[in-house]
């Protein structure tokens, strides 16, 4: 298991939060909170150690896209790129209250 | 026609919102509480923020109600520290709610293998505490559970099944105190074949389960169909003799059965649809009570030094042995399980806790029950020396979950009567066997020797299961005494009343004998005029230091939000 945590610049602040999905296999459980900082920190913890860089890209190009000031914790069991991404539009779309 | 949607492809908490009244669901103990599993990361794996269980508040039928609802997919449902805290915990308030004539409707949806092996200890706990809430419950208002699948329930969590007023399965779901895999690793391919799926589904399925009388309703895999199910079980109101009472049904079903024979799935229906329209008198000679060619175990030799000179029970099970005598006073009935190389059923000639075994020992505390009716009630003390629950096809296929329950039931209704029920552990207690037989009870004792254990499991099997070494396993144990096996590891989480030193736990002497009657006399008076609940393992000094922490915090914070 390992833990990390990343920070990247943010600027428009979050209506609510949203919990989504589940700490099973290839999937991964993300809890999404508004951040009162103009910065989204991600506290990853995860069971597949030896990806760091993997999940900086990822976050990065979704942060990119979205810009939020939050505070995401991840736990993670083994998802892919691609779950990882559908679940944080999820995430952001659940605590849009759509 | 109606458009069907799938109950099973929900997860846990869209299956709680599914079952309560719409627009009423409100969680407590939420994700955004964080209370989750201490236990898990010092052991490399990730934790989930609910722990996997999620608590619901709402409505059923207009009436207040708490579903609590097992993720599966998390750790394959498995019951941890706060796991089991938050079911014990939510169906006690439901207790306390209704005790005081607030009508609250409790459901459980199952999906679940059982104890979580990496919290092992704590989860035996927790089950214990959920089956003592759900017996005190049932009387109140009807504690229903839906198997949807895909997991099912095992392990402990089946014996929790076999105590509800009611169960809704469905057939994806199965109900099974050990799964395929295990019986197979424990017992050989011969006896179940873990890859013969048919099979499978025939003997722990949810339509085999529903025809054979261990579940009340096959529903089908939608959500308006188990809402539905549910609300009609709350309107029929309390079961009379809920299924892990029926004592002499299930006895006289067993004894219609002849384990030398092969038992096929079907045949089994025919046997069950024939005993529920004959009389439930069981039939069937009488065994001897022992028969003297039995090999030595702890749990005989202190029976026979509890019990010298006084006339055992009669019975038909010989591994069940049953004495009354009499100690400072009060008036104890001595239930030991005990090996019996004759045993009609093979899986269970070792001393482990089977089908005949669990209803012989309800039918020996229903006796007690009734017959002190009117007067002082008398103490039970049960001698635990179980390796294991027994592993095989025809006790899965004849519901060993059930006789477990029937167990359980009557330890628990015993104990809430006023029957102090004091339990010694002198040798081996583990798992089912010992959640069966021992863990109901107000006092627990234990001889602080090296051959006592307490677990989920053999460590073998756990490493197995776990995807460890033995040596790992080992190591994992010392982060967590959950894991551990020794009894003193056990008594740090708070459970034991006391624990018996500088006893001769294999060859006892008299001395040994005064001291251990001593120990039982005190804990029989330290019952009286005592809560009858198992609240006394929370509040005990080496729970709030540090021993259930967890199991304590959560209790608390339920409390909090719970209305």
């Amino acid at each position: 298991m390992e833990t990390f945590t990343f920070e990247f610049p943010a600027t428009k602040r979050l209506q609510g939060r949203a919990h989504v999905g589940v700490v099973g296999s290839g999937d991964l459980e993300i809890l999404l909170e508004p951040s009162t900082e103009p910065r989204t920190r991600v506290v990853i913890r995860t069971g597949c150690t030896g990806f760091q860089e993997k999940w900086r890209l990822v976050l990065e190009r979704f942060l990119t896209a979205n810009d939020v000031a939050a505070d995401i914790q991840v736990n993670d069991f083994g998802a892919t790129p691609g779950v990882v991404t559908l679940r944080l539009a999820q995430a952001l779309e659940v605590s849009q209250g759509r | 026609m109606k458009h069907r949607e799938s109950f099973v492809e929900l997860d846990a908490r869209e299956r709680a919102r599914a079952v309560l009244d719409e627009g009423t669901f409100r969680e407590i103990l939420g994700p955004f509480d964080r209370m989750e599993s201490p236990h898990l990361e010092p052991q490399g794996i990730v934790p989930q923020s609910d722990d996997g269980v999620v608590v619901a508040r709402g409505k059923i039928g207009g009436v207040f109600a708490v579903v609590i609802s097992i993720e599966g997919k998390f750790q394959g449902g498995g019951i941890g520290e706060v796991a089991g805290a938050k079911i014990a915990g939510a169906l006690e308030l439901a207790l306390k709610d209704n005790e005081n004539g607030v009508s609250t409707r409790p459901v459980l949806l199952f999906d679940t293998g059982g104890v979580r092996l990496q919290e092992a200890n704590y989860g035996l706990l927790s089950i214990a505490e959920i089956q003592a809430a759900i017996v005190a419950l049932r009387r109140h208002v009807p504690v229903v559970g839906v198997i949807p699948g895909k997991i099912g329930s095992f392990g402990g969590m089946s014996i929790t099944a076999g105590l509800l007023s009611a169960l809704i399965m469905t057939r994806e779901g199965r109900l099974g105190l050990n799964g395929p895999e295990v019986i197979e690793q424990e017992a050989g391919i011969e006896e179940f074949d873990s890859a013969d799926r048919q099979l499978i589904w025939n003997t722990i399925g949810g339509a085999q389960r529903v025809a054979t009388g261990f579940a009340d309703e096959l529903a089908a895999d939608d959500v308006t169909a188990i809402a539905e199910a549910i609300r009609a079980v709350f309107a029929r109101g309390v079961r009379e003799t809920p299924r892990s009472a029926q004592v002499e049904l299930y006895r006289s079903l067993l004894k219609a059965v002849d384990p030398a024979q092969p038992l096929h799935t079907e045949i089994f229906r025919e046997i069950w649809q024939q005993r529920q329209g004959a009389g439930k008198k069981a039939s069937g000679k009488a065994a001897e009570p022992d028969r003297g060619n039995a090999p030595p175990s702890r749990g005989r030799t202190w029976f026979q030094m509890l019990t010298v000179g006084c006339e055992p029970i009669a019975g038909d099970v010989p591994s069940v042995r049953c004495a009354d005598a009499t100690l400072g006073g009060e008036r104890v009935r001595y239930i030991a399980v005990v090996p019996d190389p004759d045993s009609r059923f093979p899986r269970a000639r070792q001393g482990e806790v089977g089908l005949e075994e669990g209803w012989a020992i309800a039918e020996y505390i229903r006796q007690a029950m009734e017959a002190d009716q009117a007067g002082e009630r008398r103490a039970i003390a049960a001698i635990v020396d179980v390796p294991s629950q027994a592993y095989g096809y025809r006790e899965e296929l004849l519901g060993i979950h059930l006789a477990c329950a029937a167990a359980v039931d009557a330890y628990a209704t015993a104990r809430e009567l006023g029957h102090p029920v004091i339990t010694l552990v002198v040798g081996h207690a583990i798992s089912g066997a010992f959640l069966s037989h021992g863990m109901q009870a107000n006092r627990i004792l234990a001889l602080d020797d090296e051959g006592v254990h307490v677990h989920v499991m053999s460590k073998q099997s756990a490493a197995r299961i776990t995807r460890r070494s033995v040596a790992e396993l080992e190591e994992a144990t010392k982060k967590v005494p959950a894991m551990a096996y020794d009894i003193r590891s056990f008594a740090t989480l708070g459970a034991l009343h006391e624990l018996i030193g500088g006893v001769n736990a294999d060859t006892p002497g008299d001395e040994d004998r005064a001291l251990v009657q001593d120990k039982i006399a005190e804990a029989i008076k330290s019952t009286r005029f005592a809560p009858r609940d198992l609240h006394v393992r929370l509040s005990s000094e080496a729970a709030s230091r540090g021993g259930r922490t967890a199991s304590i915090q959560v209790r608390r914070m339920l409390a909090e939000q719970w209305r």
